[in-house]
């Protein structure tokens, strides 16, 4: 389950501008795989955001003589979970804590990974070293044994789970972050621009965060959906989102000895954890070929 | 739906003959709860559990529990001590007769001389048969004993600290250890560990760490009703409820302890048998006394033990469960004749809310420590919330504060008035209420308040106080017991928990297991089981 | 001609060497790093590791002499010490909850996991391997499109729950399979017979699931490159068979999809606690996920160490492995 590789990035430097995006841009407009999966995930999104407004039923309050109705029960189009609480609506609040600990751990270590990695790669010497040994200490850890070995000893919960899995994503982001940005730097223009006495943020700002950034991005695409599999594991092990908040690892968790009773309802929340990487997976991959990443 | 029950029925029946196939006749294939081995070298770990399978089985104490009937709850009876009395004049000194002719595992004979030993494996740190592990289990449970003799090779004498007529409940918890054997491994506890000796009906011929432990009979058993009929009897630790069951089903064991609700339907639709019974456990909110508890009122109290639904808790639970009607069971031989009816009853909960000032729109606000895991406390989460629902629709709003287990019982021994527990006014923590001092002392006693002792809630009440001091100091059985229920009968009218439910401690049984009787018991039997 | 083989040969091999004992030397100081993040991991948790063998009530004179007895009243530094002071005598301290040396608990159940680890890989390796080359060589066809989603599917789907599903499928419906455990005995007696064995099968295929889908996405695109690169389509100028040029591509794709490899046993290792608890497979994410649920302090330690270090020698031997293979590679 544990994906984290870095290879597929031999050119970074991409032809920066306005035709070039605009190009990737019809790219995948015509991939309807890609686009299809984006429809998914962005349908996810926002059902999870306006969760409120959908009319759902609460998702905390449920009723004992309704449990683990089956899928299709009246009232409840998806059924109960074993408090009697509405599935539907616990898959869809349940949407906003899994997207949140599944993807805000790889944004946050996008911009952590990232800025250590140009930080390192663009001024190189002892910075550098210290940056990238720190990292490779962290990275000889196989990532789904760090991301446990943290969460376990910092015991279950939403900002624990953050900690853990940011900390896990950070040393990859930041390698390839790293290797893209020395390899920018030793381009001719970038030699110019610091002769002309430029200090080391501006160029950066200006001339390297342009040319590596998106690489970058596209390498933490590819890791979103090992995340969000990740995040929710921690749930399942019960080290992650405490109860009674919906999450969908944690709902695996506690409707498994439903399973005996209704295996359809206690499938559900893993096909979502399924549906929404499988689409994170191919958005990622559609996203690459369309920036021209050799995979 | 129906066809995957029924498609699981025949499959089973054919996984079944094959498992029986494979497995010579008389194998009882047991899966405990525990994560675990209990530790096997006299004194368990792991809980009431550790002492079921790795205590009672391999060692015995000098007074044990009468496990034979599922009718009544269970009294001591002679283990191996035969008589026991205290001194007339000297109510702190207690003479124990031992039972002549019983042998350990290893051949040795027992003698008075061993009882002392192993009370020196507990209590004497510089003896050399001292085991930290063993004494960080037993230590805590003999508080009574200040001294121990020999007098002779079959009489023993033990010195009390101050008058304790629970001094036998306390010693039921002693398992005596071969010091034969101790000398045979090499004076090492871990080499004892791999293979140990005691008096008990059961031999632990193998053991692998975290996997398995086999015990054989012992056939030189010295009570002959108690020889095992078995040929063997394997002990696998399967902490995840979910394996328990599948493994059960899939006919790898026989045998489970606490399947969890939703899987009991799949194993009695396949001919699985569930075994329970009432034991001493209870589930309760235990109530913080501390200055400035809305717990402190008497109307209050009364009013949440009112507010409580407890036969549609039932329903959750798939029935396996008692409607508390008190502190302990309703089946125990403490339980009295309360005045106090704990029943359902949100009228006359909302009256005496009202009294005491509050209604639904001028709510009592409380906080309430809960953990979602922990040993005992069946299933915390769905039953707090229901819990917190009943009480809601009779203005107590309840806000819960999460802990893990581990943080639990550390608040828990912390008490009400530590910082830590976040201002919570109640901690959800079961009981094991077996005897004397852990079902109703150590809760309540002025001289147990935490830090110091298992008083989470600071209570200290003088009449209480004068009725604990009673059951230390009569001697008779059956007036201890009167003692007994007058205690648990002001338990009751003051309501001085919030008394929710007790556990049946239930337990699935493939249809081949033959012959098992549950005693009202945290320990059991299980010489007298066959397999067909 | 001779000669120059020898010498070639000679050359490739001191080279290798150089390089093995640069990367071994590297690897020290990320072994000391590792022990430090192990060390402190616990240190940062909250609970008290005593909890888990103190009877409830037990009282704090009590609590503090056990505390006293396991060293945990020493400061930080002082306890880092002594833990790694013990460790290069092969001591990793004893368990905390069993007692028993955590040595012993660690490598019992790492053997337990590698014997998991590579059923997957035997099962995953020569599968992802054989998906990825068809959809590989067979490029943009249907074929490949069956294969990519496959393989995708392989990495999206979270394995804990494909686990538990292949139990109820298995075990608990059809009762083909065992659900738990590793042999009818445990561990100790593990036997290659059937009565073992069918213990293996559905946690190493549930395992192997995610490795098929990632080395036969690798197998693809090397595949996929190399038959379009210019050197192949010389060797079909110069009259190369089909299965020639086949036996080329693959021995050119053959080093990086090893490293992929030889990582992904890696990550087996490290990544099959969540399996080992759907199966109860007495293994070390059994064991770790025990230590953590009863904060056993040095347990914890140790099988994170172990396992942490481990996967550093699988790097190495990877890194090194693949420099042998392919004297392309030239590292600085």
């Amino acid at each position: 389950m544990a994906l984290i590789e870095t290879h597929g990035l031999e050119d970074p430097i991409s032809e920066a501008g306005k035709g070039y995006w605009s190009g990737v841009g019809s790219r995948l407009i015509r991939d309807p795989v890609t686009m299809i999966c984006l429809g998914v995930i962005l349908l996810l999104i926002l059902s999870a955001v306006f969760a409120p407004y959908l009319g759902l039923a609460d998702p905390y309050t449920g009723s004992m003589i309704k449990r683990l109705a089956p899928i299709g029960t009246e009232g409840h189009i998806l059924g109960t979970d074993e408090q009697g609480r509405d599935m539907l609506a616990r898959l869809i609040y349940g949407g906003r804590l899994t997207l949140f600990i599944g993807l805000m751990p790889v944004v946050l270590a996008f911009f952590i990974g990232g800025a250590l990695g140009i930080v390192a790669g663009y001024l190189g010497g002892w910075v550098n070293t210290v940056i990238m040994r720190t990292v490779d200490v962290f990275f000889a850890f196989p990532s789904v044994l760090l991301a446990i070995a943290i969460s376990g000893a910092l015991g279950a919960g939403i900002l624990n789970s953050l900690v853990s899995l940011t900390i896990v994503f950070i040393p990859p982001i930041t390698r390839v972050a790293e290797a893209v940005t020395s390899g920018v730097r030793s381009l001719d223009y970038i030699d110019a621009a610091r002769a002309s006495g430029a200090n080391a943020l501006t160029v950066i700002r200006v001339h390297v965060i342009g040319n590596v950034l998106s690489p970058i991005f596209v390498y933490a695409t590819s890791l979103t959906s090992v995340c969000m599999i990740l995040a929710a594991g921690l749930s399942f092990l019960g080290i992650g989102v405490r109860p009674p908040e919906p999450e969908w690892g944690l709902m695996l968790n506690t409707l498994r000895s439903a399973i005996y009773i209704n295996p359809w309802l206690s499938a559900l929340p893993g096909l979502m954890i399924f549906i929404t990487s499988l689409c994170l997976n191919l958005l990622s991959d559609g996203v690459r070929s369309a920036m021209n990443v050799k995979d | 739906m129906k066809h995957f029950k029924k498609g699981v029925a025949t499959l089973l029946v054919a996984a079944s003959l094959c498992a029986q196939g494979a497995w010579a006749q008389g194998t009882l294939r047991v899966g405990m709860t525990a994560a675990d081995i209990p530790l096997t070298t006299g004194q368990t770990d792991q809980g009431g559990e550790g002492m079921r399978f790795m205590g009672y089985t391999v060692y015995d104490s000098l007074i044990e529990w009468d496990l034979t009937s599922a009718d009544k709850p269970s009294a001591l009876i002679p283990g191996l001590a035969t008589a026991w009395s205290v001194d007339d004049a000297d109510k702190t000194k207690w003479t124990f007769t031992l039972r002549e002719g019983v042998t350990y595992h290893d051949g040795s004979p027992f003698t008075a001389a061993d009882v002392v030993w192993n009370f020196d494996k507990l209590l004497d740190e510089t003896s050399e048969q001292y085991d930290s592990r063993q004494a960080a289990q037993g230590k805590s449970r003999i508080p009574a004993v200040a001294s121990y003799t020999a007098i002779d090779d079959y009489t023993l004498e033990i010195i009390t600290k101050t008058p304790d007529a629970t001094l036998p409940y306390q010693l039921a918890w002693i398992l005596i250890s071969s010091p034969a054997q101790f000398e045979a491994v090499g004076k090492d506890w871990e080499a004892f560990a791999a293979s140990p000796s005691g008096t008990g009906p059961w031999k632990l011929e193998t053991f692998v760490p975290r996997e398995r432990a086999e015990l054989v009979p012992n056939t030189a058993y010295w009570d002959e009703t108690r020889i095992p009929k078995l040929d063997k009897m394997v002990l696998i630790p399967l902490p995840e409820p979910n394996a328990r069951a599948a493994a059960l089903l899939s006919g790898q064991v026989d045998w489970i302890e606490a399947p969890a609700p939703d899987t009991i339907p799949a194993m009695t639709g396949n001919g699985f048998v569930i075994s329970s019974n009432a034991y001493p456990h209870n589930w309760t909110w235990h109530l913080s006394r501390t200055e400035g508890s809305p717990w402190n009122d008497i109307r209050v109290r009364q009013a949440a033990n009112l507010a409580v639904d407890r036969e549609g808790m039932s329903a959750l639970l798939g029935g396996l469960m008692i409607p508390a009607k008190g502190f302990l069971p309703p089946s125990s031989q403490w339980f009295g004749t309360p005045t106090f009816d704990v029943r359902y009853d949100p009228e006359a909960a909302k009256a005496l809310l009202a009294e005491a000032g509050y209604s639904l729109e001028n709510p009592l606000k409380v906080k309430a420590l809960i953990s979602p895991s922990g040993s005992g406390q069946m299933l915390p989460l769905p039953m707090n919330e229901y819990l917190q629902q009943n009480l809601a629709q009779v203005g107590i709003d309840v806000e819960f504060v999460v802990v893990e287990w581990n943080q639990m019982i550390n608040l828990w021994r912390a008490g009400a008035e530590d910082p830590s527990v976040e201002g919570a006014m109640s901690i959800n923590f079961t009981y094991f209420i077996q005897d004397p001092f852990t079902g109703l002392i150590r809760h309540l006693s002025c001289d147990l308040i935490a830090p110091n002792g298992t008083n989470w809630g600071h209570y200290c009440d003088p009449e209480m106080q004068g009725l604990f001091d009673q059951i230390k100091n009569t001697f008779d059985a059956e007036e201890q017991d009167a003692v007994m229920r007058a205690t648990h009968e002001k338990y009751v009218n003051d309501a001085l928990f919030l008394m929710v439910t007790h556990d049946v401690a239930p337990r699935a049984l493939a249809p081949n297991v033959k012959g098992f009787v549950q005693a009202q018991n945290w320990y059991q039997n299980f010489s007298s089981i066959t397999m067909e | 001609m001779h000669v120059m083989a020898r010498d070639l040969i000679y050359l490739r091999t001191a080279t290798v060497f150089t390089y093995f004992l640069r990367r071994v030397i590297l690897m020290l100081p990320v072994a000391f790093g590792v022990s430090v993040i192990c060390f402190m991991l616990v240190q940062i948790a909250p609970g008290d590791p005593l909890t888990a063998i103190m009877p409830v009530d037990a009282t704090a004179d009590e609590q503090a002499a056990m505390r006293a007895i396991y060293g945990l009243d020493k400061p930080l530094p002082v306890q880092y010490a002594i833990w790694i002071g013990n460790l290069f005598q092969g001591d990793m301290g004893k368990s905390i909850a069993t007692g028993r040396p955590v040595a012993d608990e660690v490598f019992g159940a790492v053997q337990n996991s590698l014997l998991l680890a590579f059923s997957a890989a035997v099962i995953a390796f020569p599968i992802g391997i054989f998906l990825g080359f068809l959809a590989g060589y067979f490029r943009d066809t249907l074929l490949d499109r069956a294969v990519t989603a496959i393989s995708i599917a392989g990495v999206s789907v979270p394995n804990y729950w494909l686990g538990i599903v292949l139990v109820i499928i298995f075990s608990v419906n059809l009762g083909w399979l065992p659900s738990m455990g590793a042999g009818p005995g445990g561990s100790q007696d593990w036997a290659w017979d059937w009565l073992h064995m069918r213990h293996l099968v559905l946690p190493a295929v549930t395992l192997a699931v995610v490795p098929i889908g990632i080395v036969a996405r690798t197998v693809r695109a090397l595949a996929g490159d190399l038959l379009t690169q210019d050197f192949v389509t010389a060797l079909y100028a110069k009259g190369m068979s089909r299965g020639d040029v086949l036996r080329h591509v693959a021995r050119n794709a053959a080093a990086t999809a090893l490293s992929v490899m030889g990582l992904q046993l890696g990550y087996l290792l490290g990544g099959s606690i969540l399996i080992e608890t759907v199966f109860n497979w007495p293994g070390s994410g059994f064991l770790l996920s025990n230590a953590i649920f009863q904060r056993d302090l040095p347990l914890l330690q140790g099988t994170i160490l172990v396992l942490a270090l481990f996967f550093v020698a699988m790097n190495l031997i990877v890194d090194v492995a693949q420099a042998a293979i392919d004297p392309r590679i030239k590292r600085s």
